[in-house]
């Protein structure tokens, strides 16, 4: 069966479009604006649960058969008659609160069983979103995940832009993810453009994305053993992953690396960089050694919060959580990458302990990479190529960040954005969290959700 | 584990030395005086992430890395706004999160203080307004200090610390 990537609609003069986008195939279907409704595509891709509860919410179209109609990012207080991706709403327009309407969690009811909610705001330095337990004692019997509480109307801020105007914006989607975001974005611009770059940029930004991949699996390759009370791992890691954010403030001038992917470059000192690489080589060898023989904390590893192959492949899961259930997807995948070096990184047991050796592992693999990359980057200056015509068109983009596969799809009309719609990795992956719980307690939540480091702004937009 | 320590024998060192900037360990100094002299020692915050792009967050969490160990000067950073004196805020406070952040606001004990983190609160971040953006937070809530950056450095957000402590 195919894999649903993402699933979102369009207003045109005189009918909505709703493009289906699969791994293998683009399907739109045309709905008509005086009885906007259509059929759900929820019951053979459970992922397409939220996409259509936003689509209801953005333009008013509604799923007619679906048996989750509530609305997704129009939280309690939102005024329930505004469709805010409709051409005719305002951008701009102050809105008001609406009186409180309840939202109804999915919970489960019986005998001693209740309900534990969570957020949105939580108990550390986490970013907001609210987790709804249903409990039986210590064990979880069901979770809902809800969302939306960055919502920034990104989609709707960007519209009527030329893509020069919102590479500062996309760059901030998910900070985490940003390089990635950019290389989506310029893939864009140089289709749209109908531009190439040169080999040694190419190089440049791959080496880029990989550092952004190596910051982000080193902060949890701390952060995962940090939760199952295994604190000096962090100590380490995160001192690892403070060095490499000060290489890519070195290489890039900025810290996460917003602004770095230009149409040039300037030129670094290779040779450093190269130093770096070995020593973080080195570094991690022995801290692979070292966490993988110790007992008790792989006790609380394996066996935690399993996502099995099936489930992930029926939930069109993507990026580490999908590859630590055997679920062979990388957009890298292809000669470009493999001709450096890269390879596809597997586990079979789909628990906490599958995720932190996923990451482990393409850590190694990220630092090869960063190897092949810097060999291939220019000794000098890349003077930047001018881009300033857009011809009309819709563009599409495939990145795989640090979270997992990354689309972005822009329509350019009139050089200017007719549509843009970004679908996070984050945003397939945290519709199938839950899958994980059953079986386990709630104290394993915080370590089953680290493991999988979804990002909530790149899922709220 | 055995390997481990037969490792850890052999190179004798107990606890690695990072090398930390003069800069960062004057800061951390006058951090240390400040929070002992107006907070008994102990500064508590909430932090609050009110619709960021989570940058503001990495950099937070980078204060507790080896390098910056913040929790080291009495600074940390508490699971609930009750135990609070300072909420730091970050983001452009949505529509959907304000309500919220009211909330967490009423939750803190009297006296309390309000930061705003990086550009985001104060709007200044590249993003436009929208309906479902409520920034500026200085509309909401009574501001006693902002750390600028997009986001701000860890360093800077230890400045922007002192820079507070010093109002104090
Ligand atoms: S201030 Fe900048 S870095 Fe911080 S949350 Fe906003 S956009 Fe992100």
């Amino acid at each position: 069966m195919s894999r649903l990537i993402a699933l979102f609609a369009i207003e045109r003069d005189e009918h909505f479009e709703i493009i289906e986008r699969f791994n293998d195939k683009s399907e739109s279907k045309i709905i008509p604006k005086d009885t906007p409704k259509t059929k759900t595509i929820t019951y053979e891709h459970p992922s397409a649960i939220w996409f259509e509860r936003k689509i209801s919410d953005d333009f008013g179209i509604e799923f007619e058969d679906s048996f989750d109609k509530r609305p997704l990012l129009r939280h309690e207080r939102f005024p329930l008659e505004i469709h805010p991706m409709l051409k005719s709403f305002d951008a701009k327009k102050e809105l008001t609160f609406a009186p409180f309407k309840p939202y109804k969690y999915e919970a489960i009811s019986g005998d001693g069983v209740f309900e534990v909610p969570v957020g949105p705001i939580h108990a550390g330095i986490i970013e907001p979103g609210h987790f709804h337990f249903s409990q039986a004692g210590e064990d979880m019997l069901h979770q809902e995940v809800r969302h939306f509480y960055k919502y920034r109307a990104i989609e709707k801020m960007v519209e009527g832009k030329n893509l020069d105007e919102v590479k500062e914006i996309v760059e901030r989607i998910s900070g985490n993810e940003t390089i990635a975001y950019q290389i989506a974005l310029r893939d864009i611009i140089l289709q749209s453009a109908n531009q190439s770059i040169s080999d040694e940029l190419r190089a440049y930004h791959a080496m880029l994305l990989e550092l952004e991949r190596s910051i982000h699996h080193l902060t949890d390759l701390g952060f995962i053993p940090n939760d199952a009370g295994f604190g000096s791992a962090l100590a380490y890691c995160s001192a690892l992953a403070e060095e490499a954010r000060r290489v890519m403030k070195t290489l890039t001038n900025h810290r996460f690396g917003f602004g770095s992917i230009q149409m040039g470059a300037k030129s670094y000192d290779k040779d450093e960089f190269d130093k770096w690489l070995s020593y973080l080589q080195t570094k991690m060898s022995k801290f692979e050694s070292w966490i993988m023989d110790i007992p008790s904390l792989w006790d609380r590893f394996d066996t935690t919060g399993i996502l099995k192959h099936q489930k992930a492949i029926k939930y069109d899961m993507v990026g580490v959580v999908a590859r630590a259930s055997n679920v062979a997807i990388d957009r890298r995948d292809n000669e470009y990458y493999k001709n450096a070096g890269w390879s596809i990184v597997t586990e079979n047991s789909g628990d906490v302990g599958a995720r932190f050796k996923v990451r482990l592992k393409e850590l190694f693999n990220s630092i090869k990479l960063m190897k092949e990359f810097n060999s291939r980057c220019s000794d000098k200056d890349i003077e930047p190529i001018n881009i300033n015509q857009f011809s009309d068109g819709r563009y599409e983009a495939f990145v795989e960040s640090s979270i997992g596969e990354l689309y972005l799809y822009i329509e350019i009309k009139e050089n200017k954005i007719e549509r843009l719609f970004a679908r996070d990795p984050s945003f397939i992956n945290w519709q199938g969290l839950h899958l994980m719980m059953p079986g386990n307690i709630i104290a394993d939540f915080p370590l089953i959700n680290k493991s999988c480091d979804l990002s909530y702004a790149g899922n709220d937009l | 584990m055995i390997k481990f320590w037969k490792e850890r024998a052999k190179s004798k060192i107990l606890t690695e030395n990072i090398k930390l900037e003069d800069e960062i360990n004057i800061l951390r100094d006058e951090l240390k005086g400040q929070i002992k002299a107006k907070f008994a020692g102990s500064l508590s915050i909430r932090m609050v992430d009110s619709g960021s792009c989570n940058a503001c967050e990495a950099e937070c969490n980078a204060l507790s890395n080896p390098y910056y160990d913040l929790e080291r000067l009495g600074i940390h950073f508490v699971a609930s706004p009750r135990h609070a004196d300072v909420m730091l805020l970050s983001g452009v406070l949505t529509f959907n999160m304000l309500p919220h952040v009211l909330d967490a606001w009423e939750q803190i004990p009297e006296p309390k203080w309000c930061i705003t983190l990086g550009d985001c609160p104060a709007m200044k971040a590249p993003f436009y307004q929208t309906f479902a953006i409520k920034a500026p937070a200085s509309e909401h809530l009574p501001i006693s200090y902002h750390i600028p950056g997009c986001p701000p450095s860890p360093e800077e957000i230890m400045k922007g610390l002192v820079g507070f402590l010093r109002g104090v």
